[in-house]
């Protein structure tokens, strides 16, 4: 009889605990009920962006074809007007400056990665990643050395290219990339090559414990800006 | 009779297994939606960064569908005027203006902001850096920025700004003098925003002690670019 009244109270005690574990758990769910409805919300956005992309990808390959068809069309317009020819080879040469087409070039090639070394053992992790600052200043000094065509990661600079932190990789004109960034740069190699010189800004960064390699390249291919420019505010004057 | 009890015991102990076995099922079942429900709230963390993306896919859509019917407009335009020569070399000109107006090679005028840079009297305050220079014109880059000039000197595509022997600032390799006026056309608000408040660069230079002004000007003219843009190396 002390036996049967031992076991029932611990088999009552084992059923308290599981349903209370039961009721816990399904308080829990029904509070995450909330999370699967934004869940669904933010599917519905993936998707929205998706479908965005997509659009602009092909209104992007039909704004190519069409600018092909206007440099036919222009052409067709000129013939045989050396005085107009003249211009054009002006308007392509500047498309070709601001980046609109894709030029080939002898010039240099940047690499900076972030420091392989153990980020245990460093005083400030900070030190050994490559930032957005480290970038721009490369840029510039690649510019002040007379670059005349520059890209990072495949994006080529234009007139309002910007470069930006966010977090452990950088935006360039919008598109998000990461390191290792190379940095390629169309112009006389020996005067690009000066950015590797005692005291400029690559040997910093090398101090810095940030990886940093530079190669001189009789031809480099550097892409075209896959993007528009547009004005909104901006008007000729004069 | 013995029997009879152990039959009973046995039936207790069945059916309290299977009650057991139930509840442990329903638990685990439990545990499983839960983990599921955890990942969902890493990436619900996302969905203010989705917005900004669709945002940013949304602009660049339209503004290349603009491009487009820009583009398609000239095609027709070329067509129609066939070769009469007067008003083909007008459609030629405008579009070298546009790619002019890109290079920097024109002046432009249009709403937008005005930074003064002033080196202050205090000595333990650093000057005003060329870096400085290059992180603001950056942020306004961002910020949309259509033109830009420093001093009058436009900023183009491959401008450099540069400290010279830690005692002047060159733009375009000319020399350039405090005070320093960045000016900038585009949206004032966001131009403004980008250089204010919330580690906006302007600020941080301010709390440093430099004396930093921004004005939005209805009609700021830029200069254009006064140099030629030569090209030596690239094809």
């Amino acid at each position: 009889m002390k036996n049967k009244k031992a076991i029932s109270i611990v088999l009552g005690l084992m059923c308290f605990a599981l349903t209370l574990g039961i009721c816990v758990q399904l308080k829990t769910v029904k509070g995450s009920n909330s999370v699967i409805s934004q869940n669904y919300e933010e599917n519905n956005l993936k998707a929205e962006v998706l479908r965005y992309k997509e659009k602009y990808d092909n209104k992007y390959k039909e704004l190519e074809k069409a600018e092909k068809e206007l440099e036919e069309e222009r052409q067709k317009s000129i013939e045989n007007n050396s005085y107009l020819e003249q211009k054009e080879e002006e308007i392509k040469q500047g498309n070709k400056i601001i980046g609109m087409t894709e030029v080939t070039g002898a010039g240099v090639i940047v690499t900076l990665s972030d420091s392989k070394k153990d980020a245990s053992t460093a005083l400030n992790v900070s030190e050994l990643l490559v930032h957005d600052a480290d970038v721009l200043s490369v840029i510039n000094e690649l510019k002040n050395a007379g670059a005349e065509a520059i890209s990072i990661n495949d994006q080529r600079l234009v007139p309002t290219s910007s470069i930006v932190c966010g977090g452990n990789i950088i935006e360039i004109n919008g598109e998000k990339v990461g390191a290792p960034f190379e940095i390629k740069a169309i112009g006389l190699p020996e005067q690009l090559a000066a950015l590797s010189r005692p005291g400029g800004y690559l040997e910093i960064l090398k101090g810095a414990t940030v990886g940093v390699d530079l190669k001189k390249l009789n031809s480099i291919t550097i892409p075209k800006y896959t993007g528009v420019i547009t004005y909104k505010y901006a008007q000729n004057s004069k | 009779m013995k029997a009879n009890i152990k039959k009973g015991k046995i039936t207790i102990a069945i059916a309290i297994g299977i009650a057991c076995f139930a509840l442990v099922f329903v638990m685990l079942m439990q545990f499983k939606i839960v983990n599921q429900t955890d990942i969902t709230a890493i990436e619900n963390m996302r969905e203010t960064e989705l917005r900004t993306e669709l945002a940013n896919w949304k602009a660049k859509y339209e503004e290349t569908e603009l491009k487009y019917e820009e583009i398609r407009e000239k095609i027709d335009e070329y067509k129609e005027t066939k070769q009469s020569n007067e008003e083909t070399e007008k459609l030629v000109d405008d579009e070298l203006e546009q790619v002019n107006m890109t290079l920097g090679k024109t002046y432009v005028e249009g709403e937008g902001i005005e930074v003064t840079l002033r080196d202050t009297e205090n000595e333990e305050i650093s000057k005003i850096s060329s870096s400085d220079l290059l992180v603001i014109v950056n942020a306004l880059k961002l910020a949309g920025a259509e033109a830009i000039s420093i001093n009058e000197e436009r900023i183009v595509n491959m401008s450099d700004i540069v400290t010279i022997n830690d005692t002047f600032i060159k733009v375009n390799g000319q020399r350039i003098l405090a005070p320093y006026i960045i000016k900038a056309i585009g949206n004032q608000t966001y131009l403004e925003s980008a250089l204010l408040g919330n580690g906006g660069y302007v600020d941080e230079l301010k709390k440093i002690g430099h004396d930093v002004s921004i004005v939005k000007i209805n009609k700021v003219k830029i200069n254009q670019y006064n140099d030629e843009i030569k090209i030596k190396y690239m094809e």
